[in-house]
């Protein structure tokens, strides 16, 4: 079978079964694929007009320009930053969804929703500088969505968006100031990108990536807000133990597979699901109602709640062919539609509960902030309706499941510290990594892709920089490897960390009453929550003086496919953080996009793309960088 | 001993499945480079395919050669770079001074001369050499690249013996079939 094409041993029991069954996954899909068409890798193929499609013959023989006249280096930018786009309004709208959340919540309109982390909220607003003395929590609440709100309609082309303006370092705002790539208005900025790559628009790549760098920069701001706010409506994450893979899945109970981006459905269902624990007890489920997590709706209540995390991106369909998923519940982004398939197989019931994301062949419960209890309840009785109808003869729960802990953001990782230094806990981690203690930072992001044997790139590149003494963090499906694989435990930090890593986090661990070392890999949260790893380095940044572009600090997607990790890496870039790319971006048509993004983005933002599929020598090429940082602040 | 003799083999594309995605094309470019899509994209490499796809009338499909068995090719080279081999009308590159004669003579245009690669002309040669569908031979793959890289498997890689013992069988099938339908009507009158 394909096992080649994953690392995680639950595919070993499963895939088997899904062939058998004669279900296909996704690697039987890769491999129906190939060959996977060369114009198409290299983003050559413009199908932005009815003229076309056209395609850049790119060894040269062939045309040489699209029928409008554009070459290759127009196409690939302007397909290139149509995918920022598209990753900016993901997230965007994730954030905005959440916004409107607070906004109800402060008006009183959304009875499933409280502010449950009044501290964060105060900060939240402190950071946006708005006065909160002697206001009221909903006046606060109705201040700071306020202010939210406006960085989706301001129409001040000079004034940068309210969260991007609180949230950077002042030379780093500077600086992009002066590249005019600023966002004022998030959807304003991806729709000019929509708008400049029409036919017959903007044609000049270099003027298109800078678009495109301004659109990444507006899923920064789209990305911090809906963490923030959404850690003030549901609690910022701290440390809590909990398991990941498919183990977690349990025989006895009823299996609710939480999936998707977005915390406001799956934070009701979970609550939900406990006050129906007991219907689910009377029709015979002996351990009631079990939530699992899938993807990045799985991180969001993971971190939160310590819900355990059954699958990440590749995995998700095995989650089904385990025969003992009752629901599984999908909101926006990262779901697969050969689920519904899949689950049409079984019992399962594929619930789809947003009005812009359905899928053929699920249900759906269409999902509202004002009805959320209602819909959450539906939802779980679906769930038990179905598990009367489970076969136990076609359960098969691969027996894999490993501790994780995690919870580690920007608040928790300064409480840990604050054991060891109360006054300044940034300190401890700013003395070790001066002292060479902790040789850099690196922070692992998103995505599993059928380009890489699932989950090996990351493993196998966390090792190496652990041994190597650098801190790692990491997000998204990232995490959910990291998870999934043993390395968000303790014992993984006494086998794979450096000596002088594992003395440090063994030196927090203990003092934070963790009776041990913190974990190998802090798991700060999903995808969107990359930013809590920026609010982490502009702290130290802040701390030290200097601007992000100066820390030894590395970003790496090794595994990267979906338009989002597109965003994510270009705004990672944008900061002045060399950001690694294990698979291959959609863009060696182009040697001037290529250059630009992997050379000239070093001299205008200090952050660069550093592309590199093979796992051991990216590591090695990134130690390389952080040593060069090391050496640029003279430690 | 005395070698059976058999018919060169052929690439033959079915028009009626062709999308005309040039996919063959890129395959075919790369497959006699020696290297990989991405790093012949960075390098700026200059590659050809050795088949060209055509849209004439309603039809869409790759042409290339028809590795003739009286090759007016291989019959006009006055240097004999292009020779019969191995099943197959091969080139031999280094044999080959750009003379063009065989593209005159190719009834298909299956035949270009031109520079390939990254090194600019110097000034004794223009570095062209006849390229032409040679069946992927010496690129170490058993199955052409076009045929592998179409994705609506337009193109199949013709062995003439089989593809006629293929057909003559099932001719054969039918006859006997309705032969024995004769048989039985006989009988029963
Ligand atoms: S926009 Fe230009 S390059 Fe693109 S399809 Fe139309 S004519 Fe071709
Ligand atoms: S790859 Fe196949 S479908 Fe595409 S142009 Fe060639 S023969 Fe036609
Ligand atoms: S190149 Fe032309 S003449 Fe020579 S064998 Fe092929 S089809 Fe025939």
């Amino acid at each position: 079978m394909t096992l080649n094409l994953t690392t995680d041993p639950s595919a070993a029991t499963l895939l088997p079964i899904a062939k058998k069954e004669g279900i296909s996954t996704v690697w039987d899909r890769h491999r129906a694929m190939q060959p996977q068409c060369g114009f198409g890798q290299l983003g050559v193929c413009c199908r932005i007009c009815w003229k076309g499609p056209c395609r850049i013959d790119p060894f040269g023989d062939g045309p040489q320009r699209g029928i409008c006249g554009a070459d290759a280096d127009t196409i690939v930018a302007r397909n290139l930053i149509r995918m920022i786009a598209a990753g900016a309004a993901g997230h965007s709208e994730h954030g905005r969804h959440v916004a409107l959340a607070l906004q109800g919540v402060s008006q009183g309109k959304l009875p499933a929703y409280q502010i449950r982390d009044e501290a964060k909220l105060l900060r939240v607003a402190a950071k946006l500088k708005i006065c909160t003395e002697g206001q009221e929590i909903q006046a606060v609440a109705a201040a700071v969505a306020k202010a939210t709100l406006e960085d989706f309609q301001s129409q001040d082309h000079d004034a940068p968006c309210n969260w991007i303006e609180a949230t950077l370092t002042k030379e780093r705002l500077e600086r992009l100031q002066a590249l005019h790539v600023v966002p004022h208005n998030i959807d304003a900025v991806i729709t000019q990108i929509m708008g400049r790559t029409l036919v017959g628009c903007d044609a000049d790549p270099v003027n298109l990536i800078l678009g495109g760098i301004k659109g990444a920069l507006a899923d920064f701001n789209g990305m911090c807000l809906a963490t923030e706010i959404s850690d003030a409506l549901f609690g910022a994450p701290a440390p809590v133990v909990t398991a990941a893979n498919l183990g977690v899945i349990k025989p006895d109970a009823v299996n609710i597979a939480v999936h998707g981006h977005n915390p406001l459905l799956s934070e009701v269902v979970c609550e939900v699901a406990q006050q129906m624990d007991e219907e689910a007890r009377k029709a015979g489920a002996k351990e009631g109602i079990n939530i699992v997590g899938i993807c990045c709706t799985g991180n969001e209540v993971m971190v939160r709640h310590g819900i355990p995390l059954a699958a990440n991106y590749l995995s998700q369909e095995l989650a089904l062919v385990t025969g003992a998923v009752d629901a599984m519940v999908v909101d926006v982004q990262c779901i697969m539609p050969s689920v519904a398939e899949i689950g049409a197989c079984f019992h399962t019931a594929v619930i789809t509960t947003m009005e812009e994301n359905k899928i053929k062949g699920a249900s759906h419960v269409s999902f509202k902030e004002e009805t959320a209890l209602e819909n959450a309840r539906q939802i779980v009785e679906t769930a038990i309706e179905a598990y009367k109808r489970r076969d136990p003869r076609r359960v098969n729960i691969p027996d894999f499941k490993q501790t994780a802990i995690v919870g580690f953001g920007l608040e928790s990782v300064v409480a840990a510290l604050a054991t060891l230094n109360a006054e300044d806990p940034l300190q401890p981690l700013i003395d070790n990594i001066a002292n060479g203690n902790i040789r850099g930072i690196a922070l692992f992001a998103g995505c599993n892709s059928t380009q890489v044997a699932q989950d090996s790139s990351f493993v196998t590149m966390a090792k190496k920089l652990a041994k190597n003494n650098v801190l790692l963090l990491a997000t998204g499906c990232g995490a959910g490897s990291f998870a999934k694989h043993g390395l968000m435990t303790q014992e993984a930090t006494v086998e794979y960390a450096g000596d002088s890593l594992k003395a440090v986090l063994t030196a927090i661990g203990t003092s934070a009453g963790l009776n041990g070392p913190l974990p190998l890999v802090l798991h700060m949260g999903s995808c969107v929550d990359n930013s809590r790893a920026v609010e982490v380095a502009v702290a130290v940044a802040n701390r030290l003086g200097v601007d992000l572009d100066k820390l030894p600090l590395v970003a790496s997607a090794p595994e990267a496919m979906s338009e989002k990790a597109v965003a994510i890496g270009t705004w990672s870039v944008a900061l002045g953080i060399p950001t690694h790319l294990g698979t291959m971006p959609q863009v060696t048509g182009s040697a001037q996009v290529t250059e630009l993004l992997t050379q000239t983005a070093k001299d205008l933002l200090g952050g660069y793309f550093l592309v590199e599929l093979d796992p051991e020598l990216a590591a090695e090429k990134l130690l390389e960088v952080i040593d060069e940082r090391r050496k640029g602040l003279g430690i | 001993m005395k070698q059976q003799q058999r018919e060169n083999a052929i690439v033959f594309a079915d028009p009626e499945r062709c999308l005309g995605c040039h996919g063959c094309e890129l395959a075919c470019a790369l497959a006699h480079s020696g290297t990989g899509l991405h790093q012949a994209a960075l390098q700026g490499l200059t590659l050809r395919p050795r088949n060209r796809v055509v849209a004439a009338g309603d039809v869409m499909m790759p042409v290339q050669c028809r590795q003739c068995e009286d090759a007016p090719c291989a019959c006009a080279c006055p240097t004999g770079a292009m020779l019969q081999e191995k099943g197959a009308v091969g080139v031999r590159e280094k044999n080959c001074v750009g003379c063009k004669v065989c593209v005159m003579v190719c009834p298909f245009g299956a035949i270009s001369v031109k520079h390939e690669g990254s090194e600019e002309a110097t000034g004794r040669t223009n570095g062209g050499v006849a390229r032409k569908c040679d069946l992927c031979a010496g690129t170490g793959r058993e199955i052409p690249a076009c045929v592998e890289g179409c994705p609506t498997k337009a193109l199949t890689l013709v062995d003439l013996e089989e593809y006629r013992q293929s057909l003559i069988e099932a001719r054969a099938a039918e006859l006997a079939q309705s032969l024995q339908f004769l048989k039985k009507r006989k009988a029963k009158l």
